[in-house]
């Protein structure tokens, strides 16, 4: 099938699950040769960000693992729990889950809650387009594109967004949380009272409201 | 509030389904009548609110299917119901009232000097029912009050304003929108935490005062109210939620705001200083707001709009193909391009399928010095349709420009039919009820044009435009430069998106200081790396003025249509512009970004900060040079301890 035939076929409906027929549920696999399904047990209700790179690449791909890296850290107490990292590689026919378990290992990605998948090149292709054709169908004919930027889905909230891998750490964590689950009128409540008092710190001290 | 006017008002908007029509507008009393006469009846906005009840998410178009067929010319054209001027409840402060809901904020600048009076007016985002054309059932979308398009706020000048933004969008939603919103208004010198900053968004169940001065800029160098010359006119207010604008936008939160002086007073008398332009909002002068929208008939009974940008139907003031009827006499139209992606041609087409004459009197909400006419004969150098495609006579519409143009219909003879005409073709489905002028296909036409005699009743004809209409402001020296590059394509190893100077948005981070009170020159460049792109690039704050024009790095003539005023410039692949702008009066944070949504929800937007003194600019620069040193460790792959 030709990419662009893929593309427009994208939000073709599933009578049973919509959610399915957004994201296909294609089956793959993880580092650990474990079989998953794409939507079923990867998605469905839960908040992930999902990278695309390939074992071998020299470019942007392990600078990408690095901050996918950073960004778990700061999220540890989350991740596995509700929160989950996939790295997808977008070269199937070279990285069988033993690479990417070697990828990983090497990298020290290879922790609880970030899986690294590999599975039918159709379907991989598949998922690349569903995941960011949300922009343009151009973006996608081009390998090299999107290693640079993290998808944020959380599917219970019906939420995408993207954030580069290289915007400033603080912006990538804020990204995320954009994703967390709605929050009740009164936490927020709670927070935006929080960030008042942080606003009002910031004027007072460099004329503005700067790094609120 | 006494019940009885709550409900005149309801009836009101019943009866003119939320927009106002030329006669509706005379029946009421013109525009500062209407909002008089019906101010009471807003004063508990939730009273007055809570009959409209909640509407039901709409059932999602899955395949993006072809918008079902419509009978041309079957709708009105009419403008959007003015926004009604009542106190407030709370009132206004001058920092944010958490106590009473309101979303937190930096405080209002310049208060004292500009508390606002009695102009004050509440807009509530939240879901309505729209009908784009009479063939059609209700479309679910977002909107201000509920209503696509907003309502139109009607400002003046010398009255500062709060426009207080309740948040009562949909809790959970089924649509691609996203139930957080912070408004712009495109483009007012006001505070920052009055300028929708992408960032500052606030959630559902709170409001937010955005409080707008309504002076000219200027205020520290000129005093007072500030520089007259600096006048501007039609605005727009959106919602620019980062990473959700498009998605927003295209569900309907956006509307046209219109700010008045002495020189175009929202009348037609023959008062002191007044240009005597057609001047009676929703009378002589309609917003002419375009989006595009794709539509499916759903289960729910309703004709719900595809969840995406590119439709293939074009929408008028929220209708498809409306006729309007005119006098033989001058008409204003505000055109407004809400996108959120396309831009528009539009040519005016003679019932002998000629290119009839528009003149152009305000690009982007700024007079022109003399006004522009643009057609395909004498005046064909004026069209800014000159480059690839080129529309003979066509003036170029690009997401979020604003045209102010006159139309006169006196050259036509009663009975005559005359068209707006689009470049692109849109799905119609049904013939034409009218035979159209040779050579015009019906998916092409954006509205109709029915020519009458003038009613008795009708206001007359105003005097002929003037050929001067303002004198601009002398732009001083620049105490600096900069050079903002717009770029898609992959350079190096790091794999590009839709970026400015390297950078994708990030609201926590400047790229560039400003000290308050000074004036820079900007190199506008989209001529990175052989781009293939073009980008609307907006400038918020203050109105710049082009200097140079470039295309692919050689300097060539300013156009015309970009010789004024202006705050957004249209930078087609290749090319380039020279802009000075002066960043007067107030500091904060805002934004330069390309205003084709999607690119601007792809992050091709930055942040800048106008600093109030040495000192913080200091601060600010410390602030990019560490923001810098982590782009760069990151490129460098370094690990962090």
């Amino acid at each position: 099938m030709d990419r662009r035939t893929i593309f427009t076929k994208v939000f073709e409906p599933h009578p049973a699950s919509p959610g399915i027929s957004r994201y296909t549920n294609a089956v793959l696999r993880t580092q650990d040769n474990k079989e998953v399904r794409f939507y079923d047990d990867l998605i469905k209700g839960k908040q992930a960000v999902i990278n695309f790179m390939y074992a071998d690449c020299h470019g942007a791909c392990p600078l990408v693992t690095t901050v996918i890296k950073r960004t778990y850290r700061d999220l540890k107490d989350r991740m596995g729990k509700d929160l989950f990292f996939y790295s997808i590689t977008i070269k199937p026919e070279d990285d069988t889950p033993a690479a990417l378990k070697h990828y990983a290992q090497l990298r020290k990605a290879d922790l609880p809650g970030w899986y690294f998948l590999t599975g039918d090149s159709y379907d991989i292709e598949t998922i690349r387009f569903r995941l960011f054709g949300m922009n343009h169908p151009g973006f996608d004919l081009d390998a090299a594109m999107h290693a640079g930027t993290l998808r944020i889905i959380n599917d219970a909230r019906n939420t995408w967004l993207m954030v580069e891998a290289f915007a400033s750490q603080k912006a990538i964590l804020k990204r995320i949380s954009w994703a967390d689950p709605q929050k009740s009128y009164a936490e927020r409540v709670v927070e935006s009272r929080a960030r008042q008092i942080l606003i009002n710190n910031d004027v007072k001290k460099y004329g503005y409201r700067r790094d609120v | 509030m006494p019940k009885k006017k709550a409900k005149n008002r309801q009836g009101i908007e019943k009866k003119t389904g939320g927009t106002i029509s030329r006669r509706n507008v005379l029946k009421i009393g013109a525009t500062a009548g209407a909002a008089t006469v019906l101010a009471p009846s807003m004063m508990t906005s939730k009273k007055a609110l809570a009959f409209q009840g909640s509407v039901t998410e709409p059932v999602i178009c899955v395949t993006p299917p072809t918008s079902p067929p419509h009978t041309p010319f079957a709708d009105d054209f009419t403008a959007p119901f003015p926004a009604i001027d009542h106190p407030l409840n709370p009132q206004p402060t001058e920092f944010a009232n958490l106590g009473a809901g309101e979303a937190d904020r930096a405080p209002h600048p310049r208060w004292a000097q500009f508390t606002p009076a009695h102009t004050t007016t509440e807009l509530e985002a939240r879901a309505g029912l729209h009908t784009f054309h009479s063939d059609f059932s209700p479309t679910y979308v977002w909107g201000f009050n509920g209503k696509y398009p907003a309502p139109t706020v009607l400002n003046k000048y010398g009255k500062p304003t709060i426009v207080r933004f309740r948040n009562s969008l949909p809790v959970n939603t089924t649509t691609f929108g996203r139930n957080e919103i912070t408004v712009h208004l495109h483009n007012g010198h006001h505070g920052s935490e009055s300028d929708g900053f992408a960032g500052d968004f606030f959630g559902t169940g709170f409001w937010k005062d955005n409080h707008y001065l309504n002076c000219y800029a200027g205020l520290d160098a000129f005093g007072g109210n500030g520089d007259p010359n600096e006048k501007m006119g039609s605005f727009w207010f959106h919602d620019h939620r980062a990473e959700f604008t498009l998605n927003s936008n295209v569900l309907g939160l956006n509307g046209m705001f219109i700010v008045y002086d002495k020189t175009d007073p929202g009348h037609e008398h023959p008062s002191a200083g007044s240009l005597q332009l057609p001047g009676y909002y929703g009378v002589t002068d309609f917003p002419l707001i375009l989006v595009d929208h794709r539509f499916c008939p759903t289960e729910n009974g309703r004709t719900e709009m595809v969840n995406a940008a590119g439709g293939d139907k074009f929408i008028v003031n929220g209708k498809i193909q409306p006729k309007m009827t005119c006098r033989r006499q001058k008409y204003r139209f505000r055109i407004l391009n809400t996108g959120p992606t396309q831009t528009y041609d539009i040519t005016l087409i003679k019932p002998d399928g000629s290119v009839g004459t528009i003149v152009v009197i305000a690009t982007d909400a700024n007079f022109l010095e003399h006004p522009i006419p643009v057609d395909d004969g004498a005046n064909a150098g004026n069209s800014n349709s000159n480059t690839n495609p080129i529309v003979p006579g066509g003036l170029r519409v690009s997401v979020a420009e604003r045209w102010d143009i006159i139309i006169d219909f006196a050259e036509f003879e009663a009975g005559d039919k005359v068209y707006l005409k689009e470049r692109r073709t849109m799905f119609v489905g049904n013939p034409s009820p009218d035979p159209l002028p040779p050579g015009l296909d019906i998916g092409n036409v954006l509205m109709q044009f029915n020519v009458v005699n003038r009613e008795p009743w009708f206001p007359k004809d105003t005097p002929p435009i003037p050929s001067t209409l303002c004198t601009y402001p002398t732009l001083p020296p620049p105490d600096t430069t900069f050079e903002w590059q717009f770029v898609r394509d992959p350079v190096g190893s790091v794999p590009r998106l839709f970026r400015i100077n390297d950078r994708a948005f990030d609201a926590e981070v400047p790229q560039h200081c400003i000290l308050q009170n000074t004036t820079e020159e900007w190199l506008l460049n989209n001529n990175v790396g052989g781009s293939g792109w073009t980008h609307p690039v907006h400038i918020h704050f203050e109105e710049f003025r082009t200097l140079k024009r470039f295309v692919n790095g050689v300097e060539v003539p300013v156009p015309p249509l970009h010789s004024g005023r202006k705050d957004v410039s249209r930078l087609e692949a290749g090319q380039g512009a020279l802009i000075r702008m002066q960043f007067r009066d107030i500091s904060g944070r805002y934004l330069i970004h390309c205003h084709n949504m999607a690119h601007e929800d792809a992050f091709m937007m930055v942040r800048w900060d106008i600093v109030p003194d040495a000192a913080a600019k200091a601060a600010c620069d410390a602030l990019i040079v560490e923001g810098r040193k982590e782009f760069e460790s990151k490129v460098r792959n370094e690990e962090v301890a």
